[in-house]
Formats: C-alpha cells, sequence, structure tokens
C-alpha cells in the first residue's frame, strides 16, 4: 500500500518544518533545504531526524 | 471524525487504537518508538491496526513533528505517549523522563492552543499518588509521588489542567492503576510473572508480595478513555481502577491455578519508587461518564495467561 497522499500533505520536515516531498522511487520524503531524507519503510514515514540520510549536493 | 493518538505502538495505544477504529473513527498514530523495551514487540502491537485503511501511521518525535499541520486534521486527542517504569526513573535516565513525559506533553499541549478540539485526553497514572493513606484513593487525595516517573506524570497533568485554564484545551486526565491483559509491556509485572510460570522460571517478587494492588484490565482502561471522550468533565482528573484489589501474592496464586503451574518465588527488597498499596475510588468516573469496570480479577487474568502462552515467541 503506497503512502497516503493526504498524509504526504500534512508531514513536514522535523528539523526545519519546511515541505518534503516524495523521492522520485518513493523509498522516503526529501526536505530540500536540511538536504534529508526521511526514510519510508513497510509505508510508514520515519520522521525522525536521527533515522535521517544526509543527501549529496546534486540530489 | 478523525483522532490522534501518540504512543500508539505501547500498550494502552495499541488497544486504544483497536477499539477506536472498530467504532468507526478514522485515526493518525505517533510514536517515536522509544527503546524501552524492543521495537519489535511494538511492530507486533500494532500489527492489526495497519491493516486497516482508516489508520495513518506517522514514526517520529512529538517534541519536533509539525505538531500543528497534524492536530488541524483531527477532532480529538488521546496523548498516551511517554516513557514507562517507576524503577528505571531514578538516576541519569530522569532527563528522559522530563522530555517525554514533561516536555512533549507541554509541545503537544502548546500545538492544540490554535486548535478546535472536541477533548484532550491525558493518559496520567496512579502513580502520582505515591503512598496515600487514604484508601481507597479519591480523585482529591494528596498527590506525593514516591517514583521520579510518578513525579513526570504528575507534572504532565499539571500541564493539562493549566492548558485548560489558559487556553481552554478542553484536557481530560485518566489516571490508570495497574493496567494489565494481552500486550502488557514485558516489565510489566504481570507480563513478568506469567511468561515464568509458563517457562518454569523464578519470579522475583520485591518485598514480601503482601503489597496490594488495584488491577484494571486493558479493555476496561480502553472503555474509560472513550467514555471520557464523550462524556469527561474538562479540566478535571478521573480515577480508572479495575475494582480488583488483591495482594501481588494472590495475583501469582491464581496464575498458578489457571496455568496449573507452580510459581517459584525469590523474595527480594522492596525496590524503591513502589507504592506499598493502590485501590482507585472511581465514582468520580462512574458519576460522570458511567464508568464501570467489567472483567474481574479472574477473568482477565485467564485471558491475559492464554493470549501470552499463545505469543510467548514475540517476547524470546
Amino acid at each position: 500500500m503506497p503512502i497516503d497522499e493526504k498524509l504526504l500533505e500534512i508531514l513536514a520536515c522535523p528539523k526545519c518544518k519546511g515541505d518534503i516531498r516524495l523521492s522520485e522511487d518513493q523509498a522516503g520524503l526529501i526536505c530540500d533545504r536540511c538536504k534529508l531524507l526521511y526514510p519510508i519503510k513497510d509505508d510508514i514515514p520515519i520522521m525522525l531526524i536521527e533515522e535521517a540520510v544526509k543527501l549529496g549536493e546534486s540530489v | 471524525m478523525a483522532l490522534l493518538i501518540t504512543g500508539v505502538a505501547g500498550f494502552v495505544g495499541s488497544h486504544l487504537a483497536e477499539r477506536l477504529l472498530k467504532e468507526g473513527f478514522d485515526l493518525i498514530g505517533v510514536d517515536s518508538f522509544l527503546d524501552y523495551y524492543p521495537k519489535g514487540i511494538k511492530e507486533n502491537n500494532l500489527k492489526r491496526v495497519r491493516e486497516n485503511p482508516r489508520f495513518e501511521f506517522i514514526e517520529g518525535n512529538l517534541l519536533n513533528l509539525n505538531l500543528k499541520e497534524i492536530l488541524e486534521q483531527v477532532d480529538a486527542v488521546f496523548h498516551q505517549a511517554a516513557i514507562p517504569g517507576v524503577r528505571a526513573s531514578w538516576g541519569k535516565d530522569f532527563s528522559q523522563y522530563v522530555e517525554n513525559n514533561i516536555q512533549a506533553t507541554q509541545v503537544l499541549l502548546e500545538a492544540c492552543k490554535d486548535i478546535r478540539l472536541k477533548k484532550f485526553i491525558y493518559a496520567s497514572s496512579s502513580s502520582i499518588y505515591g503512598d496515600s493513606d487514604e484508601l481507597p484513593i479519591k480523585e482529591t487525595s494528596p498527590t506525593n509521588p514516591v517514583s521520579p516517573y510518578g513525579v513526570s506524570k504528575l507534572a504532565g497533568e499539571h500541564l493539562t489542567a493549566l492548558y485548560f485554564k489558559g487556553y481552554g484545551i478542553p484536557t481530560v486526565s485518566l489516571r490508570y492503576f495497574t493496567v494489565y491483559g494481552s500486550r502488557q509491556r514485558p516489565d510489566m509485572g504481570f507480563h513478568k510473572f506469567i511468561s515464568a510460570v509458563l517457562l518454569g522460571r523464578e519470579i522475583e517478587i520485591y518485598g514480601t508480595g503482601e503489597q496490594t494492588r488495584d488491577f484494571t484490565f486493558i479493555e476496561d482502561a480502553v472503555e474509560a478513555n472513550l467514555q471520557a471522550f464523550f462524556g469527561g468533565k474538562e479540566g478535571e482528573a478521573y480515577n480508572v481502577g479495575g475494582g480488583s484489589r488483591i495482594k501481588l501474592i494472590e495475583a501469582i496464586r491464581i496464575i498458578e491455578e489457571i496455568s496449573g503451574k507452580s510459581a517459584n518465588l525469590k523474595y527480594k527488597d522492596p525496590q524503591r519508587g513502589d507504592a506499598k498499596h493502590t485501590y482507585a475510588d472511581v465514582s468520580k468516573a462512574k458519576r460522570d461518564f458511567g464508568y464501570s469496570p467489567k472483567v474481574n480479577i479472574y477473568e482477565g487474568l485467564a485471558r491475559h495467561c492464554k493470549w501470552l502462552k499463545d505469543n510467548l515467541d514475540i517476547y524470546r
């Protein structure tokens, strides 16, 4: 079951509270400002800063 | 109508979620999977509710989630999230209790200020009373916690009352008295006693075993939440007891009887932070929203034993 769109709309980056977007492969939620990817595991968005993956400048 | 449950993967939170979904509510659940006990156990708690399309789950910490946007989607909050454990709350780990039980509650209440909620139910605890001289304990009895955990839960309860007075958030506190039943936390008494009896292991009894507890079956605690949501008076606190006050040693005898196995008891020194006796006067909850515990200790323990027997593998 893919992540619910309504849920995506209400979520924000826990670090900067800014907008997030679904990554192209739908494996996580990206905050472009913080350059962090919050993984989606088993359809659960993991909105924990300590579990976020740092993204390279190019992403 | 949509509702928010914090601490949804916990023992009470997950049962409450199942019940509220059954009642037809939409749910958003939040949990940060604090490592007080293994994540796999909490994931298992959520197994059933996650199959329901009316349930949305966010793994996140209340201290940094964008709570306002989440709260704008819901009509009521059931704030179950907390770090538990009276004994573990002594010493340097107390900072975790401050963070998760006090600060997180304040942050959540702060975010509720501009939201028109129908109710904010706070999961409080009998541990706020400590060793009460009056039994049964009324809501007006003195609150003198005997553990740092109790202090943190009492602080959270004060905050909810304060945000009701200051901002009109319709808070209701439910003071749970030792809740038990399927999926009880693995560090809690009945879970440990039943597992030990089933596996033929030693049971550690702190003190003489003569201490008494008012045990509340999980279904009754969940029912109290639902009733308080509809009928709890704003700014008030209510005892939620099970009406089954018995000695710890008697509870172990019942477990022996139900399981057909003998308990191997090992007596240890009383633990700092444990209250000697708890016994709830639930007449206020009965009067205001019709709370009346249905499951007595014999039936409750039989159901708890059966469930744990069938699910012991989760905890190995």
